[in-house]
């Protein structure tokens, strides 16, 4: 189950069962990862050009994806925390929309196991 | 000291502390939690003695990561509780800066569990082991300062039971010894505040004030019949008594130790203690400079109890009197700068001048 949805959303699952053990414990985190503000905090900072807490919203958001294996999200992550941290808004603008999409996939499946 | 058992993990992202509390879940220790700077002040201020380890965040709200170390570097932390810092990127410009804050080591996202335990292990131990080692240190550092005491103690005693024979004899009590020594340390302090350039440390001015209580050393080798004379000596007697300086000198050179600081003050406060600026002392006619500054303190100082005491031979002056004579010479000449010094301690040598010596009913 954990593993089907690993594949879904392009993650690593032998990196994830690696560092945390277990599927419950993988699970454990996933639930986590609904609770987590990060992403929120980019998208707000998308939307009212914030360019700043965009920048703290992706950085925290990158650490978060690259300790839970989630490569495909964790790469656009990365490119827009970059582009935010160079303080290129218009790149970041069209980078964003990449970045929705791997999350909205991600949480879809999360929700539909939990 | 109980063993540190606890682990401070403080990351504002809760995912990224639950790893962490995971990686750690065997119960080897105490887990405590902060989600921003100001909780892991409060919480380190409130456990800094149970803490044996601080995962950091360097970003985050409130306080971030960079002010947490800066409070533990002002409240004596960091250097018993060491600090992993969490960093999401590996660049030069973070890692030089975390370490230069005292960062222990770093570790980057994501989270390698058998790595994490591993380092963490290893600092922790590495801490126990200094903390032990400095302790160990500071205990032996404590053992020789009081041997150092003790040993200090028995030269005293040995140097004011030495000082105080020759004073027994000349039926003499040992106070003018102790007098001498009281008065050559108020000096060389005032020397010192007064002269910069030619300092004295604590040190130097103790072994100087030991040295000051041989002064007379060499007068045990005066003939009685002069030494306890009442009356008035003669041109001979005189010139006899005068050689207590070389006597003095004498006696410390058949335990002469080369470049040893203490023997260098004993002997030239033997010998140049009636030494005068003008060169018209005894026994060398030393002048100006060539009369070494602890010699010259002794001896304006001997010049000093001498006329404020009462002897068999003399009523004793008032301070003022006494002031006055040696300024004007009367007692041979001392040099301006020792004068000035002189005066400038005239407040505490009326304080530890007492009714007693002088001869008045206390």
């Amino acid at each position: 189950m954990i593993e089907e949805l690993y594949k879904k959303i392009n993650g690593n699952y032998e990196i994830a069962i690696s560092r945390m053990q277990n599927d419950e414990r993988i699970l454990k985190y996933l639930k986590f990862f609904l609770m987590d503000e990060s992403y929120k905090g980019l998208e707000d900072g998308m939307n009212s050009g914030d360019c700043e807490a965009a920048f703290r919203g992706a950085h925290t958001l990158k650490g978060v994806c690259q300790n839970m294996a989630f490569t495909a999200l964790s790469t656009v992550v990365e490119q827009i925390t970059e582009e935010l941290r160079a303080k290129d808004f218009e790149k970041a603008k069209q980078t964003f929309p990449q970045v929705e999409e791997e999350y909205k996939k991600v949480i879809d499946e999360i929700n539909k196991i939990i | 000291m109980e063993k540190r058992d606890t682990l401070l993990i403080v990351d504002d992202v809760m995912i990224n502390r639950e790893l962490l509390k995971d990686i750690f879940e065997n119960g080897e220790y105490k887990i405590l939690e902060a989600a921003d700077g100001e909780e892991a002040i409060q919480i380190l201020d409130e456990h800094k003695d149970e803490i044996a380890l601080v995962f950091l965040d360097l970003v985050m709200p409130k306080k971030n990561g960079l002010e947490v170390m800066h409070h533990m570097s002002l409240n004596n932390m960091i250097n018993t509780i060491p600090v992993i810092m969490i960093t999401g990127e590996a660049t030069v410009e973070t890692d030089v800066k975390a370490y230069e804050l005292g960062a222990a080591d770093i570790i980057y996202k994501p989270f390698e569990p058998a790595v994490v335990t591993r380092r963490a292990k290893n600092i922790i131990e590495l801490f126990e082991h200094r903390i032990s080692i400095e302790k160990e240190l500071e205990l032996r550092t404590q053992e020789l300062f009081e041997s150092k005491k003790r040993i200090e103690q028995s030269n005293n005693f040995l140097i004011n039971a030495l000082s105080s024979v020759v004073e027994f004899r000349s039926l003499e009590s040992g106070e003018h010894i102790q007098r001498v020594k009281k008065f050559t340390r108020i000096m060389l302090r005032h020397w010192r505040a007064l002269y910069g350039e030619e300092q004295f440390t604590d040190e130097q001015i103790e072994l100087i004030v030991n040295a000051s209580a041989l002064h007379d050393i060499g007068k045990i080798a005066i003939p009685d019949n002069i030494l306890l004379k009442p009356g008035k000596l003669t041109d001979e007697e005189y010139t006899e008594m005068k050689k207590h300086t070389i006597y003095g000198c004498q006696m410390l050179e058949k335990f002469k130790q080369e470049e040893n600081e203490f023997y260098r003050y004993c002997y030239d406060i033997c010998r140049y203690h009636h030494e005068r600026y003008d060169g018209r002392g005894y026994p060398d006619g030393l002048k100006g400079d060539e009369i070494p500054i602890w010699a010259q303190v002794v001896s304006i100082v001997d010049v000093y109890d001498a006329l404020v005491s009462k002897r068999v031979y003399k009523p004793s002056f008032s301070i003022e009197e006494t002031f006055r004579m040696i300024h004007n010479g009367e007692c041979g000449t001392f040099s301006p700068k020792l004068l000035k010094c002189f005066d400038d301690a005239k407040e505490e040598f009326i304080q530890n001048t007492t009714k007693e010596q002088m001869g008045e009913e206390a």
